[in-house]
Parts: structure tokens; sequence; C-alpha cells
């Protein structure tokens, strides 16, 4: 009886292009809106994970390795598996409106921001669960 | 003979939800009652495939619901909910008259 659909929230993606890819709730639609009625909200996950860094790599070779490819996307819920972890990125700039991915550059923007934080969360080594792959 | 008398306890509790309270029947509504913090108590056949068992303690792990393994498999569980067709996992929303949730909650 605990809301945990959360912004916060680390999830796996089930259905699309994404499928098996780790994600984290931005914002909730509980009730959905007029384009889509059913319960979604807006995820940010990572469409390419950061490689595995070993100690005798370079620093210009770390850097490349802690790379991270962001997506944005609006998911329906039944098509997303909440997990127990969360992840507390500050990500409320890329959430910053209903049309946050209305056009094409705004939607390119958010998802620089949302990559920037991902990786500096990255590099702190924090979180690493939702940063390793989901072998399946 | 103490189990015996338990079940039989479920089923007329149950019988008194269907009759009183709200309640969805099926794995795709108990998950949806699961996600917007409606469901109360959750009941799962015996027979429920391992996965599915296993998807929706995870779910109510995260919504702090309890889960009750019912004691039957999916023809049992449909008959004690009165109804004539298989139930695998049924959800309650609203117990009515019955006191299902408190007394599966202590157990």
């Amino acid at each position: 009886m605990v809301k945990f659909l959360k912004p916060g929230k680390a999830v796996i993606l089930l259905q699309g292009r994404f499928a098996g890819r780790k994600a984290v709730i931005v914002r909730v639609f509980e009730e959905g809106t007029r384009d889509r009625p059913y319960g979604h909200c807006l995820v940010a996950g990572l469409a390419k994970y950061p490689k595995k860094v070993i100690r005798k790599d370079s620093a210009k070779k770390t850097a490349k390795k802690s790379r991270v490819k962001c997506f944005l996307k609006l998911v329906n819920f039944t098509h997303l598996m909440p997990t127990r972890y969360t992840l507390d990125v500050d990500l409320k700039e890329v959430a910053s409106g209903p049309d946050a991915l209305a056009t094409r550059d705004k939607k390119v923007a958010a998802c620089k921001t949302a990559k920037e934080r991902l990786e500096e969360r990255f590099k702190t080594g924090k979180n690493r669960w939702f940063f390793t792959k989901l072998r399946f | 003979m103490l189990q015996k008398k338990s079940t039989d306890n479920i089923n007329n509790k149950l019988q008194l939800v269907m009759k009183s309270g709200k309640y969805t029947l099926g794995y795709k509504t108990v998950l949806r009652t699961l996600r917007n913090s409606k469901a109360k108590l959750v009941i799962i056949s015996n027979n429920c495939p391992p996965l599915r068992k296993s998807e929706i303690e995870y779910y109510a792990m995260l919504a702090k619901v309890t889960v009750h393994h019912f004691h039957g498999n999916n023809v049992d569980l449909g008959t004690a909910c009165g109804k004539y067709f298989r139930v695998c996992c049924l959800s309650i929303i609203d117990p009515g008259d019955s006191d299902i949730i408190k007394t599966t909650g202590e157990q």
C-alpha cells in the first residue's frame, strides 16, 4: 500500500528498443495525460552503459570508457519492472515541464543534461548496480 | 486438523469479500493494483508459475502488501471466489465486512 513508482526509483525497461536497460524515474504521470490516458512516467536511462575500467587504463582511456549514452522516454508503467534500488540524481531540469520532450531540440538538450548528471554520478563510484549492464 | 480449519477460514473470508468487498482477479489487474497502491492483500494459488509468483511477491515487497499463498491450485481458488473459471492470483482492494486482512496479516 506504499507507492513505489516515485521519482528516483531505478527501473528496468521491459519493452521497446531499450528493453533490458536500466533507467531512473524522473517524473510520474499517475493518471495519464490527454495524449496518453494511462499511467506512465518519464524515465532517463542508459542507452549505452559505461565500459569496464581497469587499473592500467590511462586517464584518456578512463575518460573514454566512462562515457554514457542516455535516453529519455515516456514509458507505460506496465512496460517497467521496478526494483528496490533508487538513484537520487538531481534531474529536475530534465523534467522541467510537460513539454520537456515536445520538440526535438528540447529533447536533445534535456538528454545532454541527463547524460552529464549520470556520468558524474558514475565517476563517484556510487550506485554501482545501476551502471552495470543487466545480463540476460 | 488445524490446517484444515485455517483453509476453511480463508475460504469463508474470501466468500465474504466477494459479497461485500472490492477485489480484482488476474495477474494483470493484480500488478495494476499493486502499482497504484490500491491492493491491501494479494492471494496467489499454489500452481502459479514460479516466475510470476516471484514477480508478484517482489511488487508486493515494494508496496509493503502481504501475500497469502493459497493452499490450493487456481481451480480451487476460482471455486473459493465463487467463480466458474480458474483464478491464479487475486488482489483485495477493499475487504468490506471481512476481517481477512487482519487475520492474514497476523499469520
